[in-house]
């Protein structure tokens, strides 16, 4: 039985009549076409399906989409200012730090979470924030240097 | 040597980039097509199985359901090696027999798929597979390849009588090895175990087929060897090649396992079946259980014999591999594994063989290193051993047995590089080793430090064992700007950068200005595909000359236009250029401009294009340094530091090749220490099908890292480069495991080394 709902995706208002057992990951991909949101595990232990609801890292592959109606969501694709890149992804792409490309939203978009509340992480930190976020191609070194680098630029930016 | 250079050797920005950053980048499983319906697949629960009956009847009565494949449906179509290696290769008569089926009467191992269904959404499909009632015959089975090859034990195919896959040996014996044993001053032997390892490639198996209104079979597919693919679904489906189309959208992740087939049968079957394009996109644990992971070694048998003063004099090797239930692309790890191993040390006697076994377990195949890494875990710790029991320095006996360019390599060939020792030099140097060697060793307290080193050499594409067929096209525009048109697999090597380069510093133009044409079999020529580190080196070669040929055509019209003849021309920074009057020049969108816009019948449109097949390879090189902390309490080992200093000719882009080290160390860490590939013992159900039991390391599990790129260049790879795809992982488990000697005096000769082995290993010390 199908239940009308509301979410805010990137910013934009959807209405849409969906099963109630529908996971965001589901709603994200198959219901608005939004496929940067990538499926790799299926049980939260990747962190490839990560998205921001208000803000904080959900695992879309485990969240019942009902439980985000009315929230604010980010995706991947929401991250970019039209054709200007937002420092995470610029730095990732300046340092090498996308091999295959298939973690990279959830490692991004956990990175955000990370420097919107920590502008001035250690590189502890960001190990620590990343620890669920499995990569297979990079080592994580250039991850890690591109979100420090990132935070950097953020940091520059805001004192601008 | 980089001033010679104007985009060769640079850290550039990969074209994939922002596509990858925005989520822009689509990967098989984000496509879709009106009408398409999504499939899911049936696996025995048993490891050995006759399918007796399939009652499909709930199932095709659900809502939503398109079609049941059962092994009923098999008539038309062939059977098939999932390896694609019908291929002559030295090793001889190398013929891998068809006997896997889109899907199987009889399960061979656990997770062994037997039935497939397509519906209108993956939630039905789901509910469909579990109305099939399927009447299974329970077989007797084999897990490991010993019992396999005793008498009476249960047979795993009729392709392979007493078990036996395939019999194999090193295919460039030399001297008499026995003898060298015999006369050798020290003779170190051992019995090591490697394990199979799972690629856990992010991007599962995924394969969306749809047969169009012409009859055409197109495929979305993630095959590192799309042509291969082609030929091989042309061949099972009973199609001529030309109707059947492969495309490669982006890749998540390889490592070797797309280089055998995946989703490709079943999705086609389906679409087939159903008319209608089919998506199948695998779960975590299908992936785990019914695509090739590495080979793992049961037993592997290592004799080195030296002089006194610390030569090698003689290898000997045997091997005892499983392969699963299909031979697939695994029997050639052995001797890819021997061929390699022998690689870097000059040794006058060397001999080695394989018993590559049937198994009831999911399929070996080709990962990172292909046997290569087995071999070096066992042979970089038995020089350990004779540098000790000799009283040199692990890194003096190495030096001592470096082969010298001109030697002859791993494959037969001439060895034409080797900057070994720069490597070990520079990382020994970088990583303080002599210090860290020289300090007295604690031999109290829980936690103990230790380090150890390790050296290895792997090919750079596999000629002559392998075909080594490459073909790039290379087409000039109207303004200058170049279409480079050729097939490596797309799977996150920056390989698309590495061949722009390549592309751009050949034909004096900018990076920026070549852009790649791939991903379609329609209009890319033949290509081998990507493995065995051989794209750079092999579509890079093609590549090169490809371009040189396009130069050839720029520079002869140029010279119409400067009037100076082609040989006194040059091309850079996009302009043409008389070598003796830079005065005099032209822009490349010029020369192109009016050879393309001609009036009167001389328009042209200057291409190059290039088959290329190496009959060489230029082995790349390596020394690996490992610090570890180990405590003694739990067995568990942590890896602090680690440095790679590599010899892969010249790097085409720095960064790129920092990343494939660093990626091959998180891969060589989890094989050496983490990443355990489970079957039960008793019923054959393999344990390990996701993240939550087979751990691979994350950013908290990973050492602090250093990358030496030695950069000097291999006097026959495009620019001077030669493979780092595969070296990245392949020391490091042997590296680890001599740091784990010197922090606690035992050694492990099995993989993963995990903590129960190592407390194992020291309640037997202290026996």
């Amino acid at each position: 039985m199908k239940t009308l709902a509301n979410f805010v995706v990137n910013g934009e208002p959807y209405e849409l009549a969906i099963e109630p057992n529908l996971l965001l990951i589901e709603v994200l991909r198959d219901e608005l076409g939004l496929t940067g949101t990538k499926h790799s595990c299926g049980v939260g232990n990747c962190g490839a399906c990560t998205v921001l609801v208000e803000g904080e890292p959900v695992l879309a592959c485990l969240s019942l989409a009902m439980a985000a109606r009315g929230k604010a969501i980010t995706t991947i694709e929401g991250l970019a200012e039209g054709p200007t890149l937002h420092p995470l992804q610029e730095a990732f792409i300046e340092v090498g730090a996308i091999q295959c490309g298939y973690c990279t939203p959830g490692m991004i978009l956990t990175a955000k979470a990370l420097l919107d509340k920590k502008p001035d992480p250690t590189e502890e930190d960001v190990r620590e924030a990343l620890a669920g976020n499995i990569c297979r191609c990079t080592g994580y070194v250039k991850i890690i240097e591109a979100v420090l680098a990132a935070a950097e630029a953020m940091r520059k930016g805001a004192a601008r | 040597m980089n001033e010679e250079f104007s985009v060769v050797g640079k850290r550039i920005r990969q074209p994939d980039g922002p596509a990858k950053a925005t989520g822009e980048a689509k990967f098989v499983g984000d496509l879709r097509m009106p009408g398409m319906l999504i499939a899911k697949v049936l696996r025995s629960p048993h490891a050995h199985a006759r399918v007796a009956a399939i009652d499909t009847s709930r199932a095709e009565a659900l809502p939503g359901v398109a079609a049941v494949l059962t092994p009923d449906d098999l008539e038309d179509w062939s059977g098939f090696d999932r390896g694609m290696k019908d291929m002559p290769l030295v090793a001889g008569g190398y013929r891998i027999p068809p006997e896997e089926q889109v899907v199987n009467r009889v399960a061979r191992h656990y997770g062994d798929a037997v039935a497939a269904v397509a519906a209108v959404n993956e939630h039905i499909a789901e509910e469909a597979l579990s109305l099939l009632e399927v009447e299974y015959e329970v077989l007797p089975f084999v897990l490991n390849a010993e019992e396999a090859l005793r008498s009476g034990a249960p047979q795993v195919t009729e392709a392979a009588p007493g078990n036996i896959g395939k019999h194999l040996s090193y295919p460039y014996p030399e001297g008499d090895v026995d003898q060298a044993l015999a006369e050798a001053d020290l003779v170190v032997e051992g019995e090591f175990q490697t394990t199979k390892q799972d690629h856990c490639t992010q991007e599962t198996a995924a394969c969306l087929a749809y047969v169009d209104a012409s009859g055409r079979l197109n495929v979305w597919s993630q095959c590192q060897l799309a042509h291969l693919a082609r030929r091989e679904l042309a061949n099972i489906f009973n199609l001529p090649v030309h109707k059947v189309k492969i495309m490669t959208p982006f890749v998540g992740g390889s490592f070797g396992q797309r280089g055998a087939l995946c989703a490709e049968p079943v999705a086609v079957a389906l679409a087939l079946k159903t008319n209608k394009p089919v998506k199948l996109v695998f779960s975590r644990e299908d992936n785990f259980l019914g695509l090739e992971s590495r080979t793992g070694f049961d037993n592997i048998h290592v004799r080195l014999g030296f002089k006194k003063d610390g030569t090698l004099t003689a290898i000997k090797t045997n091997m005892l591999g499983h392969l699963g239930g299909y031979m697939g692309c695994g029997p050639m790890a052995s001797v890819i594994g021997m061929t390699l191993s022998m690689g870097h040390y000059r040794c006058p006697n060397r001999y080695g063989d394989a018993d590559m076994v049937m198994t009831n377990i999911p399929v070996s195949g080709a990962m990172r290193g292909f046997g290569n890494d087995a071999m070096m875990f066992c042979i970089e710790q038995l020089v350990d051993e004779a540098a000790e029991k000799l009283g040199l320095d692990p890194i003096d006996i190495r030096l001592k047995n470096t082969k010298q360019p001109g030697e002859t390599a791993s494959m037969g060939l001439m060895l034409e590089s080797s900057y070994l020792e720069d490597c070990m030099r520079a990382g020994a140097e970088r990583f303080g080793w002599q210090e860290l060697r020289s300090q007295p060793k604690e031999t109290e307290g829980r936690i103990r430090r230790g380090c150890g080193m390790a050296t290895m050499s792997h090919c750079t594409g596999a000629a002559p064992l392998y075909l080594e067929h490459s073909n790039a096209m290379v087409k000039f525009n109207e303004d200058g700007s170049v279409n480079l048109t050729v097939y490596p697999a797309p799977v996150g090597t920056h390989i698309w950068g590495a061949l722009s380069q390549i592309c751009a510093e050949e034909l004096g133009i900018g990076v920026e200005d070549v852009s790649i044409v791939t991903g379609d079999t329609d209009i890319t020529l033949f290509e081998y595909g990507s493995d065995a580190s051989r794209s750079t080196y092999a579509i890079g070669g093609a590549t090169l000359r490809a371009a040189r040929k396009a130069k050839e055509q720029l520079l002869a019209h140029a010279a119409e236009m400067l009037e100076v003849p082609p040989d006194q021309l040059e091309t850079r920074d996009r302009r043409v250029f008389s070598k003796a009057d830079p005065n005099k020049s032209i822009d490349v969108g010029e020369v192109c401009y009016d050879a393309i816009y001609s009036f009167g019948g001389e328009a042209t449109n200057f291409a190059g294009k290039q088959s290329f097949e190496p009959t060489w390879n230029s082995p790349t090189f390596g020394a690996y340094f490992a610090e570890v902390e180990v405590d003694t309490e739990t067995g568990r080992v942590c890896v602090t530091r680690f440095v790679t200093a590599i010899d892969c000719g010249k790097a085409i882009n720095p960064m790129a090749v920092e990343g494939q080290l660093e990626g091959g160390l998180q891969q060589g860490l989890g094989y050496a220490l983490t990443e355990n590939f489970l079957v039960n013992e008793t019923t054959g159900k393999v344990e390990t099908t996701n993240y939550d039991s087979y751990k691979v390391p994350g950013t908290l599990d990973m050492p602090h890292s250093e990358v030496i790129i030695v950069d000097k260049p291999d006097p026959k790879g495009p620019f001077g480069a030669k493979g780092v795809g595969e070296p990245g992982m392949v020391g490091i488990p042997p590296a680890i495991a001599n740091a784990i000697y010197d922090a606690i005096g035992v050694r492990i000769h099995s993989l993963p080394m995990t903590p129960e082995r190592i407390l194992a290993a020291l309640a037997e010390k202290d026996d």
